[in-house]
């Protein structure tokens, strides 16, 4: 304080005692509390009109109405995920639909049966063999997805097991003679025994060196098959197995038929995807990713046993496809262990967004139209998919499929920034933020304490202070007595008490945690002596918060 | 090994020599302690004081103790003994009921009806889901299957709710509709809520219901390896009128249903009448099933009765006046009446001298949670000596497990102070199965209205202190008064209120005089009745203490164990009941404050409450009534006026709660002041019972009203009351040694009560002829 003379105050208590002179403290002259509120006049941060048009029909609710829902038989899963709520702002029955990807998975099916109709005739041939190659495609990077993506473990071996399957199976169609339609499940053998085979590795080796591992393992099985005379070294790969398209079809319908059936594999690639994914299995390994394996296992997940029902289940569907792969292309060739098709496989799944049935699909959808529709560009197409791949390690988190929560976080985020630009800190609320309080009460109590605080900051004195040190307890002078009242009244979040170690020998400080059933935490491990002490250490802290906001 | 901690209670708390008194014992981190009864003297261990006192006892007992880690059950539920099974509904069938939930969604299931098996997915309930939705499902053992409602339930609003399920197709249909009146509910109708949702889908298969699993209203079964079964998913809400029928009710006879809480007959299986069995002197915990096979419901943990039902009128405030519109019946998820642990050990209790005991028991460094004392008061076999010490266990009661440190954000500004809090407040706030006290609110924000010893309680033991306020409180500051009359060495003997409560003034009426406890604050009619008729034929009676005789209590005849307050509109109350729940459900009678109700203190005991503070306190000062030959002989061997500048509750006799003499509440109007505190801080306010229209100035340092006064009249027959008007008096008392001024003023008082015939002063009662 700058004023020389500190007024005196005067315990009125004391006038009931007049036998002993009243007690005298220095303290504070006096300011009114209405000094803050009529100082303030004004918002300083500009104030802007907000509220949002609904510019789109939202459904009402059903009201008396009987609502009948209707399930997926025999799931006990519903058509749609709605959700009935009340407006906030009007207090409206609503309906939202929270869940819209089966709208969206139903279009996309629909486009995919209808687009042959849509095809130009002039590319006919390219685009639906394009499109077939497409579907086989993103049958694999479904099943691959469910090891990168729910397990989270880097496997590259994928091809490794299509290729082994489609060379297998090519090979025994060939020398057996094996009917088309065993092939697949000869095939699904051979990837369930492949599947062991990269599951072992997997319980020792984690991250980096288990995709190098798998990366050997297909760089092997390329050099073999390049090698070996068996599997076609000189015809640069190993081809008649049977095909299931009749002989008698023309060309165009062959190439129909063969994109209907690979549609058809793609659709069943997305259902086990669903079934592994958004089943037990899928939350048991989306629990127990890399780095997390210790939590899991302390919350009683088998996550080993989890990792190898994934690899076989996943292998033995890629075996699958392999055999289907032999059979839809007559065999099979090395390049399906080459690295160029792991990487655009890789850059299919990275496109899309790892962890997600459609990022699978469609990043599958983009680099296989790069790669085999604009044949045109050239080599130009490699440059490309790889400029998107770039851009999407870049500057997406979560692939394509990852952009609108990527976009939320990003505006949630700019939203914070401005707001801690333009608001004061525990000040008054912006119309912004007083849309999301609930209670409007609140609105108006972030404005009371603000002007108290800003009050009672300028009673913060050296009077004040040797006063509460004085007599912690009792009657106080204004100034002093503002503040406790105002500390006293805090919440019970976070608030400070004093814990006794020993009864009238030690004590500590420590804050409430305002949440029934949870215990106050430590705030410093001094130790006072008396409860005087400890109450004039509490009240030090106060002040230091006070003076802090 | 884990932490040590004992904890215990006794299924008594007032024996006789003679009688069994059984404890039971829950520990932690060890399976023997070691026991010891003691004769508890002085529980204060303030350096002001003698410090803590107790005398070890030989008994048989003492030793060594094995104990056991104890479960408890906590949550209101009911129960319904079904041994034909009428409930395994395996064909079609509806659950309806009305509900009033307190606090849906917040993550926590909360069971309706039903007989449902948590742990293992079988049978079938009705429920509010984790996010606040209504919810039918059932299981066959393996796997669940659920229908919920369009839009949660909203808390505080008064619901119909149904479920139908038809075995054929497997058709279930959820019915729910808002049946709030003008009176019952939160929202008005003007708030544009439609309460409605009416589901129907198909479900998969059908519920298996085998016979282990029990119906509940308000839970369900669970399981536990250490345990056993247990009861879980309480509700936080009130049901009124729940049915189950063997078939589908149609829409319209839903609407009916909903219309006038009566359920159609056809296909009935059970109908609770939660408004049924009322009776002008209460409620018992039998919930009546007016359906054809009798299916009575029994309560657990006393779900609250005579609460507003749904079709509350407001015009009747009692369920005596329209039993049929409060047929609510309320639950909490943490509502303990009786832990019902495993019995540790039975004692006969010896012959021992009337006072307070304890069974001390003990492990490891014997610090904090590793000490308890259960706490027993032993009367006598006959009255013999003069005095008596009147325990108020009824106020123990009252405040048991309080949490309002922790809880309360009144309590700092209320006490003037900022908490002191010891181990043991924090391990009571950390665990659930201690119960509340009737300060404290249930986590759903209803306030506590039941309280009860078959626990262990915390704060009723020796050493313990009020955090909030960093002095004792309530049994370990009565010990005090016992600590002085041991002191002082006089013949005196003690008796509880549930013995007052159920004897009647017989259980005074061998004694010249009887001493009240520091904080006797709640108390029954039965017990106000037998002290007014002892003090009127002819009994002595000092009020020791200040805000005593304020609020009107019930118990049960056959559990006294347990006490029902109700808080009203007025006097300083932690809570508020609801509006038409302000009748005792255990006797019928109005609760809130004896002021109220036309009993105010002062009537019986000259003084009555006016204010309290807990940051300071003030000497008496002799008033010039003391210098009256009625009363000067008070103060004897006392020099000077200042009595009591001295104490071990915020240094002087004068504060903490204070009563104050009142001719316009019934003081007799012969009453002397014979001293009087003065000078309060103004965290001392004026209570609010006293106030009309509250203004600037109604603290210590404005408001003359704000003093504790000593209060000295005389009754009938050679009756006579003196009252203190302050609880820091007694906190006085062992102050030095028992060697200062209010204790000499006590003593004169108590021998001069204890004599019987004419009391001193008695004759100079003349009209006054004065030359000075």
């Amino acid at each position: 304080m700058s004023d020389t003379t500190a007024p005196i105050w005067i315990d009125p208590t004391d006038s009931q005692h007049p036998e002993t002179p009243a007690r005298e403290v220095p303290t504070n002259p006096y300011l009114p509390h209405q000094v803050t509120w009529d100082e303030t006049t004004r918002f300083r941060p500009k104030m802007y009109l907000v509220g949002r048009l609904r510019y789109y029909y939202k459904w009402p609710g059903h009201g008396g109405a009987l609502w009948t829902r209707t399930r997926y038989w025999p799931t006990r899963r519903r058509v749609l995920n709605i959700h009935g709520e009340y407006n906030p702002k009007t207090m409206r029955r609503e309906k939202t639909i929270v869940d819209k990807r089966p709208i969206w998975w139903m279009l996309a099916l629909a486009a995919f049966f209808l687009m042959p109709l849509f095809v130009p005739v002039s590319s006919y041939n390219t685009v639906m063999s394009a499109a077939s190659v497409f579907a086989i495609y993103a049958a694999i990077n479904l099943c691959w997805m469910l090891v990168v993506g729910t397990a989270g473990i880097f496997s590259l071996a994928t091809y490794a097991v299509v290729g082994a399957a489609a060379y297998g199976t090519t090979y025994m169609a060939i020398t057996l003679g094996l009917p088309w339609w065993v092939l697949p499940f000869a095939g699904m053998l051979i990837g369930l025994a492949f599947g062991v085979l990269i599951a072992l590795p997997a319980m020792r080796l984690d991250g980096f060196y288990y995709a190098l591992l798998t990366l050997g393992v297909v760089e092997l099985c390329r050099v073999y098959v390049v090698q070996s005379r068996q599997f076609g070294s000189a015809t640069g790969g190993l081809y008649g197995a049977p095909s299931y398209l009749p002989a008698w079809l023309s060309q165009s319908n062959r190439l129909l038929l063969g994109y209907y059936v690979a549609v058809l594999l793609m659709i069943l690639a997305l259902a086990l995807y669903r079934f592994v994914d958004g089943k037990r299995l899928g939350r048991l390994l989306r629990m127990a990713q890399e780095k997390k394996e210790g939590f899991a296992q302390a919350c009683g997940v088998d996550f080993i046993r989890a990792r190898i029902m994934v690899f076989l289940i996943s292998s033995a569907a890629l075996g699958f496809i392999g055999g289907f792969y032999a059979t839809h292309f007559g065999g099979a060739s090395p390049n399906l262990f080459s690295f160029d098709t792991l990487l655009l496989s890789l850059a299919m799944l990275v496109i899309g967004g790892i962890g997600r049935a459609e990022g699978a699909v469609a990043g599958t959808l983009i680099v296989v139209f790069i790669d085999r529709v604009l044949i045109d560009l050239g080599p130009l197409r490699f440059v490309l998919i790889g400029a998107i791949m770039l851009g999407v390690v870049l500057f997406l988190r979560g692939g394509i499929f990852g952009i609108k929560s990527q976009f939320r976080a990003w505006r949630d985020k700019k939203k914070s920034e401005r707001r801690s630009t333009r608001a004061e800190k525990g000040g008054e609320m912006l119309p912004e933020e007083a849309t999301e309080v609930e209670d409007k009460d609140q609105v108006y109590f972030r404005r009371f304490d603000k002007m108290q605080r800003d009050f009672l900051k300028r009673l913060v004195s050296d009077a004040v202070i040797a006063e509460h040190k004085s007599k912690p307890l009792g009657q106080h002078s204004e100034a002093l007595e503002r503040l406790l009242i105002y500390f006293r009244r805090q919440g019970q979040i976070d608030k400070y008490a004093i814990m006794v170690l020993e009864e009238f020998k030690a004590y500590r400080i420590v804050a409430l945690s305002g949440h029934r059933g949870t215990a106050p935490r430590m705030v410093e491990d001094r130790n006072y002596e008396t409860p005087d002490e400890a109450y004039h250490a509490l009240f030090l802290r106060r002040v230091q918060d006070l003076l802090e906001t | 090994m884990a932490e040590k901690k004992i904890f215990g209670y006794a299924d008594k708390i007032s024996v006789k020599p003679g009688d069994d008194i059984s404890f039971y014992v829950h520990a932690d981190g060890t399976d023997i302690v070691d026991a010891q009864l003691v004769r508890l003297i002085h529980g204060d261990a303030h350096p002001a004081g003698p410090g803590y006192k107790e005398e070890e006892i030989a008994n048989e007992a003492n030793g060594v103790w094995r104990v056991r880690k104890q479960f408890t059950q906590v949550g209101s539920f009911l129960t319904v003994a079904d041994p034909e099974q009428r409930l395994a509904l395996n064909g079609s069938f509806s659950l309806c009921t009305f509900v009033h939930p307190n606090s849906p969604g917040g993550g926590r299931r909360q069971c309706l009806l039903g007989k449902w098996d948590a742990f293992g997915n079988r049978g079938y309930g009705l429920w509010l889901n984790p996010d606040g939705f209504l919810e039918f499902g059932f299981g066959d053992g393996h796997e669940v299957d659920y229908l919920d409602a369009e839009v949660p339930v909203l808390k505080n609003n008064w619901y119909f709710v149904a479920a139908t399920f038809d075995a054929k197709t497997g058709v279930a249909t959820l019915y729910q509709e808002g049946v709030a009146t003008r009176y019952n509910s939160l929202l008005s109708k003007v708030a544009n809520v439609d309460f409605r949702s009416h589901v129907r889908e198909t479900l998969r298969f059908r519920p298996v219901n085998p016979p282990e699993i029990p119906f509940l209203l308000a839970g369900a079964r669970d399981h536990h390896t250490l345990r056993g079964d247990f009861v879980t998913q309480c509700l936080n809400g009130k049901l009124d009128r729940p049915a189950v029928f063997d078939r589908v009710l149609t829409r319209d006879e839903l609407d009916r249903y909903r219309d006038s809480g009566l359920a159609p007959q056809n296909g009935l299986v059970a109908y609770w009448d939660t408004a049924e069995g009322y009776s002008a002197q209460g409620i018992g915990d039998r919930v009546i099933d007016a359906g054809p096979y009798g299916l009575h419901a029994e309560g657990y943990n006393r779900p609250v009765r005579a609460q507003t039902g749904f079709n509350w009128q407001g015009k009747d405030d009692c369920f005596r006046l329209a039993p049929e519109q409060y047929g609510g019946i309320e639950f909490h998820d943490d509502a303990i009446i009786d832990c019902k642990w495993e019995l540790t050990r039975t004692i006969k209790v010896p012959d021992l001298k009337s006072g307070a005991y304890a069974f001390r028991l003990r492990t490891g460094d014997a610090k904090g949670m590793r000490e308890e004392y259960i706490v027993f008061f032993v009367r006598p076999v006959k009255p013999k000596a003069p005095i008596l010490f009147l325990v108020p266990t009824g106020s123990y009661l009252a405040y048991a497990n309080e949490h309002l440190s922790f809880d309360a954000e009144i309590m700092q500004p209320l006490a003037g102070q900022s908490p002191i809090l010891s181990e043991v407040d924090i391990e009571l706030y950390q665990t659930a199965e201690f119960g509340l006290s009737l300060y404290d609110h249930h986590a759903d924000g209803a306030g506590v209205c039941y309280s009860t010893y078959r626990r262990p309680i915390l704060n009723m033991r020796p050493k313990a202190r009020m955090s909030s306020m960093g002095v004792t409180w309530q049994f370990p500051a009565d010990l005090s008064i016992i600590a002085w009359l041991e002191h002082q060495g006089y013949d005196y003997e003690i008796t509880t209120d549930e013995d007052l409560h159920r004897d009647g003034v017989g259980a005074l009426k061998p004694y010249s005089v009887v001493l009240s406890g520091t904080h006797p604050e709640y108390v029954s009619e039965a017990m106000l009745d037998a002290t007014e008729d002892y003090i009127a034929s002819g009994g002595r009676f000092i009020y020791l203490g200040g805000n005593g005789f304020y609020w009107n209590v019930g118990y049960h005849g056959d559990d006294p164990w347990c006490m029902e307050v109700r808080k009203l509109n007025s006097g300083m109350r932690a809570w508020q009941a609801r509006p038409g729940e302000y009748y005792l459900a255990t006797t019928g009678q109005k609760s809130g404050l004896w002021k109220d109700l036309g009993r105010p203190p002062q009537k019986v005991f000259g003084v009555g409450f006016i204010s309290e503070g807990f940051d300071s306190a003030r000497p008496f000062r002799r008033m010039p009534d003391s210098w009256h030959r009625r009363a000067s002989w008070m103060m004897e061997g006392i020099e000077g006026e200042i009595i009591g500048d001295f104490g071990l509750a915020q240094g002087a006799a004068g504060g903490i709660e204070i009563d104050r003499y009142d001719l316009t509440l019934g003081t007799p109007p012969h009453s002397l002041i014979v001293a009087s505190s003065g000078g309060h801080s103004d965290n001392y306010q004026t209570v609010v019972e006293e106030v009309l229209y509250p203004y600037p100035g109604l603290s210590g340092s404005h408001d003359y009203r704000v003093r504790a006064d000593m209060v000295y009249f005389t009754a009938p027959n050679d009756g006579a009351v003196f009252s203190t008007g302050s609880i820091a008096f007694s906190q006085s008392l062992p102050y030095k040694n028992f060697d200062n001024n209010v204790s000499r003023l006590l003593g004169n008082i108590v021998t001069a009560f204890s004599k019987p015939g004419k009391l001193p002063g008695w004759a100079w009662s003349a009209e006054e002829k004065q030359w000075r």
